[in-house]
Order: structure tokens, then C-alpha cells, then sequence
């Protein structure tokens, strides 16, 4: 490999390290819960570990017993995991340890009971370490599972489709493991436009040379196969989709991700916790405040901040006004893709969605990429125009969300193109790991933010609209209901918004005010710390998910102790959603591809990552 | 100085319409409202400026902004934009609004080469400029102007609306400094295609660029070759005229600098 200089890392030694195949910086899981102990003695000696760990529920695994645990999780009627949100894997080459160098980690959920459940397997070692595929047990954990081949290098056995599914097929690395470099010099611009190296740089420029394209599975050259995208106006983004075709009804669909796959998991692992903040505005960049909310939470969970109460509730204000302004975008696109002559809604809509941005740029000075949030609270408090702003917003969006519904709910051509295209029941939605809308429209009554209440949520009184049609019309009208909602709750927000600190107080985490610079030597060192060095994050692993405008938005990170995260790995809810498109397509017609990949509500560059 | 409101709107129609007319040929004061004279040149150029239809093509988050300037609040359409056409046999503006990656590359080069001369094209944001907020990683190509010819850069991370209304407003004050006579669309022969990257991992550390360039033609050369049998990439040096090429750039570059050997 690349002669690249290998990184620092202190590691603390902990005390009291265990069993083998467990990690030897994140601690052991300590105490049980109801579920634990029931798995730990249903499995016995296969289960290494098991307890609570940051309030979260983990089962350390062996692999041969992984699928029998997550059949158990699934069936067992005190369990009842009826989904699995996430599939990552942590490399391990870098940490103090010498066996057990892949770990697989599940992230399980209940609805019916409201649970979180997280599974590590560690793998054994050798040329090609394998874990068993859950793909039988949970069909959503398809695509999650060929992500993590392709980015981490891990075989599943008994997955149906093993390719690649990020990454162009001739890739030559996994990206992900510990050894590939980052790729790039951490200055750049070191060199001069004259210096001849330069002369060779990006030399792949060769001569037009494609490489013959490849059927994928499943599909036969019998019928019409036609490609959609990358490059097409309803597709929202750079997706392309392989579309077998049988006169116009679709007998198959398949997605080839990856157009906008820009590395953040690994730019993550080589920046700073609070540098990533930034980053993962571009995630979803429609929903740039949830992003930050998501990352800001799961970090803060491994630091156990305590965040004062204005800050959780600017951050609720924020992130629902994100959720309006991305489902007015959603509308918007939806209805440009699906009516055609739909141009003057998104014109009404963005007229809307204007305003919502400049509050943003209000409060942060960005529309779009707002960075807004900070580990330990916000960035800044909201000014003083940014209230009486709010008040106007908040008394013309109602009408003008009536306003919309006028126009489509009742209209002939929209339910004609929305009503009964893309249906999934009830049992579909939840093996294939759907969120969000997506779920709701399909009848489980689920968000995160009345169920698993974070940020301060639980003090809201709102209603979590679900619809049991399953189609693209029930999708429609829970995401109209959802604005609504949000408005509810921004209204309850500013009513009771706290005085106080913005930011948490605690010096290692968040600057101190810039006045205090001048007057104490104290400061100035934390801020010099803080600046050069980052802070440092005890070591463990913790998974947070947040309910943003697409579904499940979730952050895994695995610390070991240093500034940096080890690994961390997002859970993009339209990637999971994505999966859906191709059993939503079958048997309808082409133009109902495209219907149905506005009703998934995609945003590529979670997709991609 | 006139004060009624026809009045204004004809002296503001004047004032427009001054800068598209001839500078020395005068036309006789009873034949002014019907006659006016110009250059080709001109009109050439001002009909192609006010009717410049963009290429509808997003690629990432700059896209969003560039949406939000075609609706209704900054309204592409007072430029005679608004026609945004999704197939680049009708556009002649491409805006590369977002992160390029090495998978996507082919495609946009292909895209290039089907638009119809004469084509321009508007790197929007920091990402399509320089590899942006991901120059580090391993997927993005760092800038788009290493593939296709690149008429406006315009900065930010993503751009306003408004920066963006600015790099075409800079944009039409290229095309209006062009000649007929001169424009590469109207010489003999057809122009050449801008040569489709390869898909591959691309050069990242200049310092490190023979390493890299071994490692990544090896890995290319493994996975076509009968290496890929075994599965395992060897890194293979590359090719000796590559290397004298190579040689003699650097050769020149010091020569040029004075530089001993
Ligand atoms: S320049 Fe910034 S906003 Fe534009 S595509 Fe790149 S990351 Fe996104």
C-alpha cells in the first residue's frame, strides 16, 4: 500500500480487560436489562457480553449464533425486534488489539415496545473475514449489507446479491479499512501550477473507453432494459436506475448508487469531532439542521454533556423549521415530476421555503449549509429579529399549507397518478427497514421523537400522523399533516423558550465568550486547546437516531479515547428507504418509476454519502 | 431630464438599446424609428446572451441553490433562462453545480460532448471548482476544470443565489466580447471530443504521485490481466516511456527554472 505516515493515537488502557473478541478500548457493557438477560440466557456461552452501555442495550455475539439471535429477536414474543435500522462494521486494525480485527454492529428495533437493541458480532480473522447474512431474517438488511462489503471488505455468507454497491466495480481497495489512506495530503496547494509533476497528474484522462455494461442480476435481455440517469431531470440528483421493461409495465428495477459518493464516513474519521459538524450539512443538505442535531447528539451522548434547556429548544425550533422547508421542497419536486404543469407550485412553495431560509441566515448567516449547532448547544443565540420573524411565518404557513391541498389533495390528475401506486403494507415496510413517511404511510405509528424523545421533545404536545394505504397518496397526505405538526410544535417552542446559556458551560467542550479572552489566562488556554486539539471523547460506542424530514437519521460512532472519531458511520435514512423502489415499481408502469422515487423522498447525497 | 413615465421608459429602452448599436453609422433623424444599424457581431451576440438556456443538471447540494434561483423569488427567467432543458442537445450552458466524484466524471464529460456548440460552461461552488470540502477523500475529483473547459468559476460553499446571478451576468459579458469571425464553432472541420476520463483511482499527494500512478495503473492493469485470477493486486511499475515523458517534462520545468538536475 501507500507509504502514507501512519496517525497518532493515545490509547487509554483500561482496566479489567475481558473475554476475548471484545473490544479492548470501548468498555464492557455492565449491568442487564430485561432483554439482555433473556438473550444471554436463551444463547448461553455464544453470547461474549452483554448489558448496558451509555443507556444503550448491546449483545456481543459470536457469528455462528448471530442469525439464530436475530430470529429470536425477531420472533421471541417478549423481544418482538421487528426491524433492523443499520449494518456498520468497525475496523480495528489501528487499536491495541491483535485478534477479532472486524466487528459487525446491528442496530435493532422494537416498535411495538419501544426498544433499541445493539448487536456486535466480531468476526474471526483471516483472508476474508465473513459474517453471516441476515438478509433471510430482515430483507432490509440487503443493501445495508452490500455497503459495508464495499466499503469495509467484509463477505456476507448467504447474501443473495453480493456486489458492490457504492464504489465503481473495479475499485482496487475498500475504502473504509484502517490501512487505506484518507487519500489525499492533509495541505494542499503545496506545489506550483509550473512544477512538471503536474504534467502527470490525472493522466487517467485516456482515450473514450467505457466498460462494457454489465446486466444486473435478475434480469434478462428478453425485454427492454433502459437506463434512468444518472443524468435526468426526475431522479432528483444523480441516481441511475437499470429498468427492465416488459412493453411499459416494469417487471424489474435496479439502483446503481454511488454518483455522489464524496467519502464522509472517512473524512469523518480523520477530522476533529467538532470539526465534522460542518460536514454533515452536505450530508442531506435539505435537512442540514436535523444532520447537525443527529451528529451533535450522538456525540454528546458519548461525552454525557449536559445541554441547557434554550439550546434544546432553539435546536427543536431549527430542526422543524428544517423539516418544513425540506417537505416543501419534497412538494415541490413531487408535484413538478408527477403533474407536469406543477412548475407553479414549486414556485408557491419555495416562496415559502424562502422565508424559512432566511430565518436561517438569520441565525447563522447560511441558507443552506447552515452549521448552526455545535457539540454542547448552539452556535449562536437567535437575534433579536429573528422572533417577531418567526411569529409572521408561523401565521401565514397554515394557509398556505391549505392552499396546496387545495390545489392537489382533491385535484383529478394527482390522485389519479398518487392512489394506489407504490404500495407496501404494513409487514413489507418493517422487514425492509423503512422510516419515517415511509413507514407512517404504511400504518406503524412510530416517530422517534414521541417514542424515543430526545432534545426535549417529550415536553411537546403533537400528533403523529399515520395513514394505512400504504401508497404514494397515503405518503403524501402524512408528510402534508407532518408540516402542520411541526408548526404545532414551534408554536409550543417559542411560547415557552427558556432564558439562559446558550451553549453548555463546560470549558472543555465549548469556547469560552470571547470577552473573557482578554481578561483571563484560563480562557485563553481552553480556547487554545480547544482550537489546536479538539477535545477528547471517553471511549465507547454510541448510536443515536433522530426522526428528520426522510426517516431514521443515525449516527454510530465508535470512540477510542482520542479527538478523533475511530469510526463513525451514518445511517442515511433515503438509502434504506431507496431499497424500497424496486418492489414499489414492479408490475406498474415506467412513469410510476418515477412517481415513486418522489414519494421515497430522496436526498443523493445521503444516499451516497 | 425627462419626468413622465412614457417618457422614462422610452429613454431607458434607449439607453439599452444604445450599447447594441452602431457606434460611427448614423441613421438620418426621419428614419429612426424604423431603422436601426449594428454589427453582426453584436446582435449575434445579444441574441444568443438573452436566450442562454442552462442544462437541467444537478449533482449535489449547489444544486438546491441553483433551484432556488430559477423559482420565484430571484426568477432566472428576467435573463431568458428559465428554459431549463434537460436533454444537452438543446442547452447551451452547462452549470456543474455540486461534487464531482470519479463515478460520475464519465458521465458528465459524455454530457459535455453531446451539447451543441457553441456550449459554455459555469462551475458552480467549491466542490466543481476544487474538490471542495472533500478535496481529502478518496472519490472526489478535485475540480472539474481538469476534464472539461470551464468558462466561469463562481465561489462559495454553495454560492447565493445571488453569486450565482453574478457569474452569469459575467458569463454574458464573455459571450458579448466574442467575434463571428473568430469563434472556434464556425471553423472548417469538425471540433474535437473532450477525451472521457477513465474511471479510476485518481492522483491525490503530488509528492506522492509516482507511487500512486505505479499503485493505481498496477491495481488497473491486475483487475483486467490474468492477476485478477488470484484475486490479490500487485502494484506494477509503469510503462518506460511514461517514465521518460515523465523525464523530460521535468527536465523542461528545470531548465526553465535554472535548476540543476
Ligand atoms: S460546494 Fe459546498 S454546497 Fe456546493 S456541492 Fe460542494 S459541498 Fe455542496
Amino acid at each position: 500500500m501507500l507509504d502514507v505516515a501512519p496517525r497518532v493515537r493515545k490509547y487509554e488502557i483500561l482496566p479489567s480487560l475481558q473475554p476475548p473478541g471484545i473490544p479492548a478500548v470501548a468498555p464492557l457493557p455492565t449491568g442487564e436489562s430485561e432483554d439482555t438477560r433473556r438473550i444471554a440466557e436463551r444463547f448461553g456461552e455464544a453470547v461474549l457480553a452483554a448489558g448496558l452501555h451509555h443507556g444503550q442495550q448491546v449483545v456481543y455475539i459470536k457469528p455462528e449464533q448471530l442469525v439464530a439471535l436475530a430470529e429470536f429477536a425477531k420472533t421471541d414474543p417478549h423481544l418482538r425486534y421487528e426491524t433492523l435500522i443499520d449494518v456498520s462494521a468497525v475496523d480495528r486494525s489501528e487499536l491495541p488489539v491483535s485478534d477479532h480485527r472486524f466487528h459487525t454492529v446491528y442496530q435493532l428495533r422494537s416498535y411495538s415496545r419501544k426498544q433499541h437493541l445493539m448487536i456486535v458480532c466480531p468476526l474471526e480473522d483471516g483472508d476474508e473475514p465473513t459474517a453471516p447474512s441476515l438478509t433471510g431474517v430482515y430483507s432490509g438488511a440487503n443493501w445495508p449489507e452490500r455497503e459495508v462489503w464495499d466499503l469495509m471488505g467484509i463477505r456476507f455468507a448467504g447474501h443473495p446479491d453480493p456486489r458492490r454497491i457504492l464504489m465503481p466495480e473495479n475499485w482496487p481497495n475498500h475504502p473504509l479499512q484502517k490501512q487505506v489512506p484518507l487519500g489525499g495530503e492533509e495541505v494542499p496547494f503545496t506545489l506550483t501550477w509550473e512544477d512538471p509533476e503536474f504534467e502527470s497528474l490525472g493522466k487517467q484522462i485516456l482515450e473514450a473507453k467505457s466498460a462494457p455494461p454489465k446486466l444486473p442480476p435478475g434480469m434478462s435481455l428478453e425485454n427492454m432494459i433502459i437506463n434512468l440517469g444518472p443524468h435526468h431531470p426526475s431522479t432528483h440528483g444523480v441516481l441511475r436506475l437499470v429498468v427492465e421493461l416488459d412493453g411499459e409495465t416494469v417487471v424489474n428495477v435496479d439502483a446503481d448508487l454511488g454518483y455522489l459518493h464524496s467519502g464522509f464516513e472517512k473524512t469523518g474519521e480523520n477530522k476533529r469531532y467538532k470539526d465534522f459538524v460542518y460536514y454533515t450539512d452536505r450530508m442531506d443538505y435539505l435537512t442540514a439542521m436535523s444532520n447537525n442535531l443527529g451528529y451533535c447528539l450522538a456525540v454528546e451522548k458519548l461525552l454525557g454533556v449536559e445541554i441547557p434547556p434554550r439550546a434544546q429548544v432553539l435546536r427543536v425550533i431549527m430542526a422543524e423549521l428544517q423539516r418544513i422547508a425540506s417537505h416543501l421542497f419534497w412538494l415541490s419536486t413531487h408535484v413538478l415530476d408527477v403533474s407536469g404543469t406543477g412548475m407553479s407550485l414549486l414556485m408557491y412553495a419555495t416562496r415559502e421555503r424562502e422565508r424559512i431560509l432566511d430565518l436561517f441566515e438569520m441565525v447563522c448567516g447560511a441558507r443552506l449549509t447552515v452549521g448552526y449547532m455545535r457539540i454542547g448547544g448552539v452556535s449562536r443565540d437567535i437575534p433579536p429579529a429573528f422572533l417577531p420573524h418567526l411569529e409572521e411565518f408561523l401565521k401565514i404557513m397554515p394557509e398556505q399549507i391549505d392552499d396546496y391541498e387545495r390545489m392537489l389533495t382533491h385535484g383529478p390528475l394527482w390522485s389519479e397518478r398518487l392512489i394506489g401506486i407504490g404500495k407496501i403494507t404494513r409487514e413489507e415496510a418493517l422487514d425492509m427497514g423503512l422510516t419515517g413517511p415511509m413507514l407512517r404511510g404504511s400504518g406503524v405509528d412510530w416517530d422517534l421523537r414521541r417514542d424515543a424523545p430526545y432534545s426535549g421533545y417529550e415536553n411537546y404536545d403533537f400528533k403523529v400522523p399515520v395513514a394505512n394505504e400504504g401508497d404514494c397518496y397515503a405518503r403524501y397526505l402524512v408528510r402534508m399533516e407532518e408540516m402542520r405538526q411541526s408548526l404545532r410544535i414551534i408554536r409550543q417552542a417559542v411560547d415557552n423558550l427558556p432564558d439562559g446559556p446558550y451553549r453548555a458551560e463546560d470549558r472543555k467542550i465549548t469556547p469560552p465568550p470571547r470577552a473573557e479572552l482578554d481578561i483571563s489566562m484560563e480562557a485563553l488556554i481552553h480556547h487554545f486547546k480547544l482550537m489546536t486539539e479538539g477535545f477528547h471523547v471517553p471511549p465507547g460506542m454510541a448510536y443515536q437516531g433522530i426522526e428528520s424530514s426522510k426517516g431514521e437519521l443515525g449516527f454510530f460512532i465508535y470512540s477510542d479515547g482520542s479527538a478523533r472519531p475511530y469510526r463513525l458511520h451514518v445511517r442515511g435514512p433515503s438509502f434504506n428507504n431507496l431499497y424500497a423502489i424496486s418492489k414499489m415499481s414492479k408490475g406498474h408502469m415506467l412513469s410510476d418509476v418515477i412517481t415513486n422515487i418522489g414519494s421515497i423522498d430522496i436526498v443523493l447525497g445521503e444516499v451516497d454519502r | 431630464m425627462t419626468t413622465t413615465p412614457v417618457a422614462q421608459f422610452s429613454e431607458l429602452k434607449r439607453e439599452q438599446l444604445n450599447r447594441y448599436l452602431h457606434d460611427r453609422i448614423q441613421v438620418p433623424e426621419e428614419l429612426q424609428a424604423n431603422v436601426m444599424v449594428t454589427t453582426l457581431d453584436k446582435i449575434y451576440n445579444w441574441s444568443r446572451k438573452s436566450s442562454m438556456w442552462p442544462l437541467l443538471f444537478g449533482l449535489a447540494c449547489c444544486a438546491i441553490e441553483m433551484i432556488a434561483t430559477a423559482a420565484s423569488r430571484y426568477d432566472l427567467a428576467r435573463f431568458g433562462m428559465e428554459v431549463m432543458r434537460p436533454s444537452p442537445r438543446q442547452s447551451d450552458l452547462m452549470i456543474v453545480s455540486g461534487t464531482v466524484t470519479k463515478k460520475m466524471v464519465p458521465a458528465i464529460v459524455r454530457i459535455y460532448n453531446q451539447m451543441a456548440e457553441p456550449r459554455y460552461v459555469l462551475s458552480m461552488g467549491a466542490c466543481a471548482t476544487g474538490g471542495g470540502p472533500f478535496k481529502e477523500g478518496y472519490t472526489v475529483v478535485s475540480g472539474i476544470d481538469k476534464y472539461i473547459p470551464v468558462d466561469v468559476y463562481v465561489p462559495g460553499c454553495p454560492p447565493t443565489p445571488e453569486a450565482l446571478l453574478y457569474g452569469l451576468i459575467k458569463l454574458h459579458e464573455k459571450v458579448e466580447r466574442q467575434s463571428i469571425t473568430t469563434v472556434p464553432w464556425y471553423r472548417k472541420g469538425a471540433s474535437e471530443a473532450v477525451p472521457v476520463p477513465v474511471l479510476g483511482p485518481d492522483i491525490f499527494d503530488p509528492r506522492k504521485v509516482q507511487v500512486i500512478k505505479e499503485y493505481t495503473l498496477g491495481a488497473a492493469a491486475a483487475t483486467r490481466g490474468a492477476a485478477a485470477a488470484t484475486g490479490r493486486l500487485q502494484p506494477q511499475p509503469i510503462p518506460e516511456d511514461v517514465k521518460a515523458r515523465i523525464r523530460a517534462a521535468q527536465a523542461k520545468y528545470r531548465a526553465m527554472k535554472k535548476q540543476p538536475a
